[in-house]
């Protein structure tokens, strides 16, 4: 007999059942999958603007006058030049330069810094933090009562200035501020997100959940559920933990330097790995084909040559064909065949990202 | 909503008897579990399949799945334009978004599958 960790939910667990949400097990937590479909959510968000609850991704608190330095020595990025009240992609790696998880790291004030992490990697993450900063800095407010709300789609500010009356907030990608929510105190706020769209994520505090859900749905937004975040999430080709990236894969290979910055001089842990690797043999690919979706496994193929494999893909309701993202051998080139449970199917490259990042706009 | 004249398979395909053939399809359950479609494999009509054996391919947004035969035979007729009609099979499972016809091997009637009562428990046990 197997005993099953006991399955968390998050502050908006009633309101999902009440928007017709479909609920699943999902990394611990019951979470909405859908809302009854995930095209036409995916379509919204693009369209209008959406609201996810992503309470179930994990948030830890490092404060304290040596929080900077012990996390830039921690996390893959610089911190040193992190500004208060801006956030910063980061990666955390192993010390052979795997990675264990990326993250997003916000500077509330010059010694404290919030981390939010994947659900999945939470413990994990914990665990490797601990051992790298001193515990007494760290806090895990996951589960506070508190969380996320993600707020994407072009009518995004516009469903924000209605709900608090603020119009001038957040002039650039990855800033971070504290707006007013009526009677329910202040909120912060970062222009950061998963869905290529402009738009922002919205940190509630415990107790205000519920009332910012049903103000934001008052508002315009849209409900949307892990299954349309997957697809505009793969869309515009931003990575997730277990498919694109994951231990056995370096962030160069990755594209994702960025989330190193600084690689070259700085002293954290998995830097001496990074400058020691050797040009990467494989590159990420973006995939297309006409009906049916590579999935995650699939291997590629040219002829008979086996020259990768794909790491996520689903059914792309912007563009109205499948996509995927698949690791490509360097020396590979011209016509591709992915292999679908037995059949060939032709598929061909597309340039990453699927769909133009507005984020910035 | 569902028919009580069906024969279940545990893997979510129906078979339903009219004279010699057997009609064959997948239920309502398994196409919500499914959610949004985005494409289905039939097989040729001629191919004979056993029962439980994969006689096509069905695929949603979320997970590709097999369809299995409910019954042994020889498929006679593929309801061939509803690989273009995704919205029929979803919207109408019973009825026009049947998938193959077979002619069953032996007259013996559904051994090994579900009746309805028996399906019904199946699908609240999974819900």
């Amino acid at each position: 007999m197997t005993v099953s960790p006991p399955i968390l939910s998050t502050a908006l667990h009633d309101a999902h059942e009440e928007a017709g949400g479909n609920l699943v097990p999902f990394a611990g937590w019951s979470m909405p999958l859908d809302y009854g479909s995930i095209l036409q959510e995916s379509r919204q968000v693009r369209g209008s603007a959406g609201v996810f609850d992503v309470s179930h991704m994990a948030r830890f608190l490092c404060q304290g006058a040596g929080a900077q330095a012990e996390l830039d020595h921690a996390l893959g990025a610089r911190m040193t030049d992190l500004e208060v009240g801006k956030a910063r992609y980061s990666l955390l790696l192993a010390e052979d330069g795997g990675i264990l998880d990326d993250l997003i790291v916000y500077r509330q004030a010059e010694e404290s810094f919030l981390l939010v992490v994947n659900a999945a990697n939470r413990k994990r993450d914990w665990e490797t933090l601990l051992a790298r900063i001193d515990p007494e800095s760290l806090e895990d407010l996951t589960e506070d009562g508190g969380g996320i709300l993600a707020l994407q789609g072009p009518q995004a500010r516009t469903i924000l200035n209605r709900i608090t009356g603020a119009s001038d907030f957040c002039p650039s990608f990855l800033d971070l501020a504290t707006l007013p929510l009526g009677t329910e105190g202040d909120l912060a706020i970062a222009r950061t997100g998963y869905t290529g769209e402009a738009g922002f994520e919205l940190f509630f505090a415990p107790g205000q959940g519920p009332a910012l859900w049903n103000l934001l749905l008052e508002a315009g937004a849209f409900p949307a559920g892990l299954g349309a975040r997957d697809v505009l999430r793969l869309e515009a080709a931003l990575p997730l933990y277990g498919h694109e990236i994951h231990e056995s894969v370096n962030p160069f290979e990755a594209g994702l330097r960025f989330g190193v910055r600084g690689w070259k001089e700085r002293d954290f842990v998995g830097g001496d790995a990074l400058r020691a690797l050797p040009a990467p043999n494989r590159r990420l690919v973006g995939l297309a084909s006409e009906k049916r979706v590579p999935r995650e496994g699939y291997l590629l193929f040219q002829g008979n040559r086996e020259v990768g494999v794909v790491c996520s893909g689903t059914f792309s309701p912007h563009l109205d064909h499948p996509i995927a993202t698949a690791w490509l051998a360097n020396d590979a080139d011209g016509e591709l065949e992915v292999d679908l449970r037995g059949k060939r199917l032709a598929v061909r490259q597309m340039e990453l990202p699927f769909i133009a990042h507005r984020s910035r706009d | 909503m569902r028919p009580d004249n069906l024969s279940y398979l545990e893997s979510h395909e129906w078979v339903r008897h009219e004279g010699e053939t057997a009609i064959v399809g997948i239920t309502d359950f398994a196409l919500e579990q499914l959610g949004e479609l985005v494409y289905l494999d039939l097989p040729e009509a001629g191919r004979q399949v056993h029962q439980g054996e994969a006689l096509g391919e069905i695929e949603s947004v979320k997970a590709v799945s097999d369809l299995n035969s409910p019954i042994s035979g020889e498929i006679v007729e593929v309801n061939a334009d509803l690989a273009e009609s995704l919205d029929t099979l979803q919207s109408d499972p019973f009825e026009q978004g049947w998938l193959v016809k077979i002619r069953p091997q032996s007259k013996e009637g559904d051994k090994d599958l579900m009746d309805a009562a028996a399906y019904q428990a199946l699908v609240e046990a999974s819900d």
